[in-house]
């Protein structure tokens, strides 16, 4: 029996932690045993990855795809969930006038309807993983439930993704007329005819919107604005991760190719995330809004890599999203420790960090990393991940897309080094400043500190990532 | 080894220097002075002994007779690896860097009194970035260095600037980081053509050497090299950056961008832009000549209409750099000889006369020609001095800049007599922008009545010593060539009948 469950040991540790969960919620309501038990279970199912990796059958191959890189893209999904509820704990303070307990339940739902979407053989599976994530997500967006501008960005996300589930569903159906199946495979072996391509559409609508590239990313601004920092570095991150983890699925299966006319499809989006994203979030005032925008323009350069294919684009295209992990999240949470689920609204312009620089050194080092990393500088880890986009369009003669990268690049120069900027500024009033009167705990100093490392780290030593990754991704 | 701890000591002391402010605010310059001291006696040494014997018998750059090499696998994946290597130029720029840097945290020392922890560790940050740049030899680690020296300028800049310093530093960083963005796409394409052409994937330069992309791909690879450096060293028409982020830069800050900076730029193009497109690099000369002379005569007459001290010592940088420019692109070793010198001397005089404006700045709390005049009655040394280093850049005869200029109009007379008669008409408006700077600032009456504080003990002896380099360079500049000429010899694409005797008189 445990043999036969090795492959699919973390998902069903997961499925058993919010099982636990709801069972510890009806005997008692406890934040800390919540937060306990979420918290364990997510570490239990990640260390339990490298023996699901070793695992030599598959006991679900009808409803999941249990292989070493589905499962790594899964890894990451569950370490970045990981990060997002250590963020929310220190969020999530006493004086909020509302119960605590629900939100890492929220979290870890969503990560196991991500999970099960990363994993997916089938569409059934895909979609009952899509929409576990999606309402959960809801939830967590709209938390603090009497913050106005949360329940309205729920209220969006419900309508908008509703919409564009209901677009898959109907791709899903399409293609289940034309095969006759629910599997990925005959979709994929059946060619080009009406049906399918309209089908391939209709789902690639709904990654798109996930992935929020252009023009699928009206969402992104609004939502990412309106939800509580922790929940919106879960929206940015985890379902772009199931999504990629999905694609390089089907783009790996034997008889996968790109018609030309998709590819070229993927490539106008892809130019249009990189300018659009870029030039909107010149005009931001909201460093969430700014995330926002900057994670289009990124998803954008992914697409890059995703095109150019081959071994340099798919080793660029992993790369890049566990960078795009590490420093997105690290972005919401320096706005979250410096912000609290009780208070009114979040440190989220980008005047709350006037001088940061000057009363918290060290926060405004980790933030000034991250964003020299989403904006392409060394020695951060976002400066390696661009060389890979950049390698990977050079070595597929991609020129086009390769000289948007840099001409958006450029753009997106202005509102990083802006951000910059102002945290260097002397700091108007220390009193009047929410960076510099907020009391940051021990683990938030410690989460930021690792996320800060990280980005240092892989950034200056890139080749650890790359060995792990590609141990992983074979 | 030794070439790690170049880079190793900067960086090392620049995480000691940013703390150290919270004990004392001396500490932090206490500590960048000790760190440029190491870092100084760890480089001189270099070219005696072994190095000496090295320098006197010129090689193949294939056969790796250099000073010092350094290398470490860093990214083998993608064929990236720590590759270090120091010849002769590379020795002098290091030099040059360190001493310069020496001198831009003296002259801090009283300028900066604000975070100067946070000030030194930027300031030892970007040296270590432009060492780093000298000593690349894998062109993967060439452009992270490059990248590395702009973000502590930007801050340097930024936060210790003067009035609309936010905008200079974010135009800076544009202009800089735009084209080494370019650069990057060249260097990813040389190295997948490379790929094609022999099934490895590698970043370093010796390998890369035997490329030697022709045709229309190989141009375009070469101008992604060509434009970076034509906007950091600057040249006319992507000078735009400089001379606003001069002007708000403060005068460590300026003194750096000016003296050290631009000097990546011209060791790029001798390095990289040339070597590596043999072809192409020919092809491109017309228009880099072109460019360098319109430079000059662009940035001597921009100068000469500033009111702005700082400005106008800026903009006659420019028309400095349109002398190497001519200088790389006429492929004549005299030339190369005069650019190298050129570029030192540049690097001291223009030094000088940063760190001149600022004391001018620090004393009168302007920058600006019409409201100063008859200086020389109220601070003689700084007005004698400022003097010297004007007449120095202006390339007065038994001064560095005189000998790096003449040996480039040589050179440079050789290959093209028109470029060359074209240049030296550049030094008449030189001359008159020099001229009309003295005249305004330190001449005539005095419109009003100042404060009478010379340069005391710091400032002269820093000046003496900025001066006697400027006088050495130009009496004997031979052991600066002898140390030059192999680098150049094998640099240098096609050995013009020039090349042999400039050699055999270094040795």
């Amino acid at each position: 029996m445990m043999t036969l469950m090795q492959a699919a040991a973390p998902l069903l540790v997961l499925a058993l932690t919010v099982t636990a969960m709801l069972a510890a919620l009806a005997i008692r309501r406890s934040f800390a045993v919540t937060i306990g038990i979420a918290a364990t279970g997510l570490i239990l199912a990640t260390i339990s990855i490298p023996w699901a990796l070793a695992a030599r059958a598959n006991p679900f191959p009808s409803l999941f795809n249990l292989t070493p890189d589905a499962l790594g893209f899964a890894g990451l999904i569950l370490l970045a969930g990981l990060a997002t509820l250590i963020l929310a704990t220190l969020y999530l303070t006493r004086d909020l006038p509302l119960p605590r307990e629900e939100y890492p339940l929220l979290l870890v739902l969503a990560t196991l309807g991500a999970f099960a979407m990363a994993t997916s053989a089938g569409f059934i599976t895909l979609f009952l993983g899509l929409e576990t994530m999606t309402i959960a997500m809801i939830g967590m967006i709209a938390y603090p439930r009497d913050r106005p501008e949360a329940e309205e960005a729920a209220l969006k996300y419900l309508v908008l993704s509703g919409m564009s589930s209901a677009i898959v569903l109907f791709g899903i159906g399409l293609a289940a007329l034309a095969t006759g199946h629910l599997t990925f495979a005959p979709l994929l072996a059946a060619g080009p005819n009406p049906i399918i391509l309209t089908a391939l559409a209709l789902i690639g609508a709904g990654a798109g919107f996930k992935l929020s590239v252009v023009p699928f990313h009206i969402w992104v601004p609004d939502i990412y604005a309106g939800a509580p920092a922790p929940s919106a570095a879960y929206v940015a991150v985890i379902p772009k991760i199931a999504v990629i983890a999905v694609i390089l699925h089907l783009l790996a299966m034997p008889g996968s190719t790109v018609s030309p006319i998709l590819a070229s499809a993927v490539g106008i989006v892809a130019m249009l995330s990189m300018l659009v994203g870029n030039l909107l979030a010149l005009m931001q005032e909201n460093l969430k809004r700014v995330l926002g925008y900057s994670s289009i323009a990124h998803l954008g350069y992914l697409l890059i890599a995703l095109l150019a294919a081959g071994r340099i684009g798919r080793a660029g295209v992993i790369f890049y999203i566990v960078t795009y992990a590490i420093t997105v999240i690290g972005a919401f949470g320096v706005i979250g420790v410096l912000s609290r689920a009780g208070s009114a609204r979040d440190a989220d312009q980008i005047d709350d960090l006037r001088g940061l620089f000057w009363h918290r050194p060290l926060l405004a080092t980790i933030m000034t990393l991250i964003l020299l990393s989403l904006a392409g500088i060394p020695p951060a880890i976002g400066f390696i991940a661009k060389l890979y986009i950049m390698a990977a369009g050079v070595s597929a003669d991609l020129r086009v897309l390769t000289a948007t990268l840099v001409l958006s690049s450029v753009i997106g120069l202005f509102y990083y080094l802006r951000i910059i900027l102002v945290m260097a500024l002397k700091p108007a009033d220390r009193a009047e400043a929410p960076a510099s009167v907020i009391a940051i705990p021990i683990t938030g100093w410690l989460t930021m500190a690792g996320l800060g490392a990280l980005i240092l780290g892989f950034g200056i030593a890139p080749q650890s990532l790359m060995t792990l990754l590609h141990a992983v991704f074979k | 080894m030794i070439l790690a701890w170049l880079l190793i000591i900067p960086l090392l002391g620049g995480l000691l220097a940013w703390p150290a402010d919270r004990i004392t605010p001396m500490l932090p310059r206490a500590i960048s002075l000790a760190t440029l001291l190491l870092e100084l006696g760890l480089i001189l040494p270099l070219v005696h002994g072994s190095g000496a014997a090295i320098l006197s018998a010129p090689s193949p750059i294939t056969s790796g007779r250099w000073l010092a090499t350094f290398d470490a696998s860093w990214i083998p994946t993608l064929g990236i690896s720590i590759r270090l290597d120091l010849d002769g130029l590379s020795w002098l720029l290091i030099v040059l860097t360190t001493i310069i840097g020496l001198f831009a945290v003296i002259v801090s020392w009283r300028e900066i009194d604000h975070s100067t922890g946070f000030f030194h560790a930027n300031l030892l940050w970007s040296l270590a970035g432009s060492i780093g740049v000298f000593l690349a030899l894998d062109l993967f680690l060439f452009f992270f260095f490059w990248e590395v020296m702009l973000v502590p300028m930007y801050f340097i800049i930024a936060i210790w600037g003067h009035e609309h310093r936010r905008r200079a530093a974010i135009k800076f960083f544009l202009f800089t980081q735009g084209s080494g963005l370019l650069m990057l796409l060249s260097i990813l394409a040389l190295a997948f053509l490379h790929q094609r052409q022999t099934g490895v994937l590698t970043f370093d330069y010796v390998t890369l050497l035997a490329s030697q992309p022709t045709g229309r791909l190989g141009t375009l690879i070469m101008l992604g090299f060509f434009i970076a450096f034509l906007v950091k060293l600057p040249s006319f028409p992507v000078h735009i950056w400089l001379p606003d982020t001069h002007t708000e830069a403060p005068t460590a800050g300026s003194v750096i961008l000016a003296s050290i900076l631009l000097k990546t730029a011209g060791y790029g193009l001798m390095r990289f832009a040339v070597p590596l497109f043999t072809a192409a690099a020919h092809h491109i000369a017309p228009i880099a000549m072109a460019l360098g002379t319109i430079s000059i005569f662009y940035g001597a007459i921009l100068a000469y209409g500033q009111s702005d001290l700082k400005k106008l010592v800026a903009y006659s940088s420019i028309s400095h750099m349109g002398f190497v420019l001519i200088g790389i692109y006429s492929f004549n070793a005299l030339a190369w000889q005069g650019a190298v010198i050129l570029m030192i001397a540049h690097g001291v005089s223009t030094g000088a006369l940063f760190i001149t404006v600022g004391s001018i700045q620090h004393r009168l709390h302007t920058r600006d020609l019409t409201r100063m005049g008859g200086l020389w009655t109220d601070l003689p040394r700084l007005s004698s001095f400022g003097t010297f280093f004007v007449v120095a850049s202006m390339g007065l005869p038994g001064l560095g800049n005189f000998v790096g200029e003449f040996l480039i109009l040589r050179g440079v007379y050789a290959v093209s007599p028109t470029i060359a008669i074209l240049a030296a008409i550049g030094l008449i408006p030189a001359a008159l922008y020099s001229l009309i700077a003295i005249q305004r600032a330190f001449h005539g009456e005095a419109n009003a009545k100042r404060g009478t504080h010379d340069f005391g003990t710091r400032e002269t002896a820093m000046m003496l010593a900025l001066g006697a380099a400027v006088i050495w360079l130009g009496i004997d500049p031979q052991p600066v060539l002898k140390i030059a000429a192999p680098s150049i010899a094998v640099l240098l694409p096609i050995t013009h009948a020039a090349a042999i005797p400039a050699t055999r008189r270094g040795t």
